[in-house]
């Protein structure tokens, strides 16, 4: 903002109501957040550029691998670590953990760039004090000052994540709006499915299976020309 | 029900005249070392004599690289994980790569067999100017006989932290229908082989490019920070797999690479 410090909300994050609460997290998932989110696409543009994924089928099946026992997954996990950690110092011990998890170098720029704008708006608007971490990090707990429920917070983020990279899909494949828009309905039970994931989080539960999309992160590094930052 | 086995070794290499050699050294059980006549670095050679790990085995491995050594690490031969009749099979490894230390692990393959389960973890704490090159290659099911995984557990666990902060960490977790989940697109394409790398080393910025350009299409590389290199490399079988990855592998060792890693 032009003007003064961060704008304080009337009403504490605790005295929000549900419907209030709901809005908060659908205004925070949307993709007019300003994290920046249009820019990555998680090594799916070179995944694409490979053959591995060239249409509504197998984008499907990539993203559902993704849920089940990968990246996605693994970003419900860290939200609910994110949401349960009880101070500035414990977030940041996480996010050098989530670092170090990190498969590529544009991974980890991916969840830190897109974590820092995160902050940047979120501290302003509703006047938190969220150190700089990791997106799924700042984002679970954003939801716990917020008051918001841990589950429906993860499992709205990683759908916002799967439209996300259905987004850049259909600007990559020849994928109508409307076959994108039934990828990410057909993939909501397996997003669904990681709400009891992150209340159950530890950090044992942090793993990844997806092997080929993490190389396919990798190969995006040396990928031209590109349209996606990641 | 076979009898459960156990192994330990506990080694350690410090630098005397330009060379390095045994500071300490004691194992147990299954474990047994060979030390093959020496080049630079301290060369061991582990060998499981009970012939491979299944449920209710524990192999455990202590190796330090003392100031200024150089050491390495490898099997005999590829490790077979059986079928478990009841409880898991545990490998731990702990080394630890004091200051300017350099310490190389490159065991060959562990071969998964149908009904394996296995929890292996590597830890690594690394001193400042410590350099560490590791490898892990998995093979899941044996290939030539066809055979595969419907039913398995495998988790494998990479925590490398220096001065005792976080540096590059990796879990797999995979459970039940191996077989068929490798044959997701994201996760293999159907490759039944897979090896991951890592490097840290100051040479590791000069050998990214050089790197990515030895590996096939189904591999990648990646500098997680200027002195971190990360390599993850899919293959059909473990033929092609050492085939894909030892020429990549040479060059972060910047040596020749152990005798059982010929092809």
């Amino acid at each position: 903002m032009a003007t003064g410090g961060p704008m304080r909300m009337s009403t504490g994050p605790r005295r929000m109501s549900p419907d209030h609460r709901l809005l908060t997290l659908a205004q925070w998932a949307s993709p007019g957040y300003p994290t920046g989110a249009f820019a990555y696409s998680h090594g799916l543009e070179a995944a694409i550029r490979a053959g591995w994924v060239k249409d509504a089928g197998t984008l499907r099946l990539w993203l559902r691998a993704l849920l089940a026992h990968g990246s996605a997954r693994s970003e419900a996990v860290w939200l609910g670590l994110g949401y349960r950690a009880g101070s500035a110092a414990a977030l940041e011990e996480l996010d050098a953990l989530a670092a170090a998890f990190a498969a590529t170098r544009e991974r980890l720029r991916e969840s830190r760039r897109q974590g820092a704008a995160f902050r940047q708006v979120t501290n302003a608007v509703w006047g938190f004090d969220l150190p700089e971490v990791m997106l799924p990090l700042a984002f679970g707990q954003a939801a716990h000052r917020a008051g918001i429920d841990l589950a429906p917070a993860a499992i709205v983020f990683v759908q916002a994540f799967v439209a996300n990279l259905v987004s850049a899909a259909v600007r990559l494949v020849p994928l109508g709006q409307t076959e994108g828009q039934q990828v990410i309905a057909s993939l909501a039970a397996a997003c669904a499915a990681l709400g009891k994931v992150a209340e159950a989080a530890t950090r044992d539960d942090i793993f990844s299976n997806a092997f080929l999309s993490d190389i396919a992160a990798m190969q995006h590094e040396n990928l031209e020309p590109r349209l996606f930052q990641t | 029900m076979p009898p459960r086995s156990f192994g330990t070794l506990r080694l350690s290499a410090k630098a005397r005249g330009g060379r390095s050699v045994i500071d300490g050294f004691r194992c147990s059980g299954a474990t047994k070392v060979a030390f093959p006549a020496a080049r630079q670095a301290l060369e061991a050679i582990v060998v499981n004599t009970a012939g491979g790990v299944t449920g209710g085995d524990q192999f455990d491995i202590e190796a330090a690289a003392g100031p200024g050594s150089r050491m390495t690490l490898t099997t005999q031969a590829a490790e077979r994980a059986y079928r478990s009749q009841s409880g898991q099979a545990r490998i731990e490894s702990r080394l630890r790569v004091a200051e300017g230390a350099v310490l190389h692990w490159l065991p060959q393959e562990l071969i998964l067999f149908n009904g394996a389960d296995v929890a292996r973890r590597l830890s690594v704490s690394l001193e400042p100017g410590g350099e560490l090159l590791l490898v892990e290659p998995v093979v899941f099911g044996r290939i030539a006989m066809q055979e595969r995984l419907t039913r398995a557990r495998f988790r494998d666990r990479i925590e490398i932290s220096r001065e005792g902060r976080p540096l590059y960490f990796d879990a797999v977790d995979m459970d039940g229908a191996i077989d068929r989940q490798l044959g997701q697109a994201a996760v293999a394409m159907g490759a039944r082989a897979m090896a991951s790398a890592v490097l840290v080393s100051a040479r590791a910025e000069s050998l990214l490019q050089p790197v990515r350009r030895a590996l096939p299409g189904t591999g990648g590389a990646s500098l997680l920070s200027e002195d971190v290199l990360v390599l993850r490399l899919l293959a059909d079988d473990a033929f092609f797999l050492r085939k894909a990855l030892i020429p990549s592998l040479e060059m972060l060792a910047g040596a020749a690479l152990p005798k059982s890693w010929s092809l």
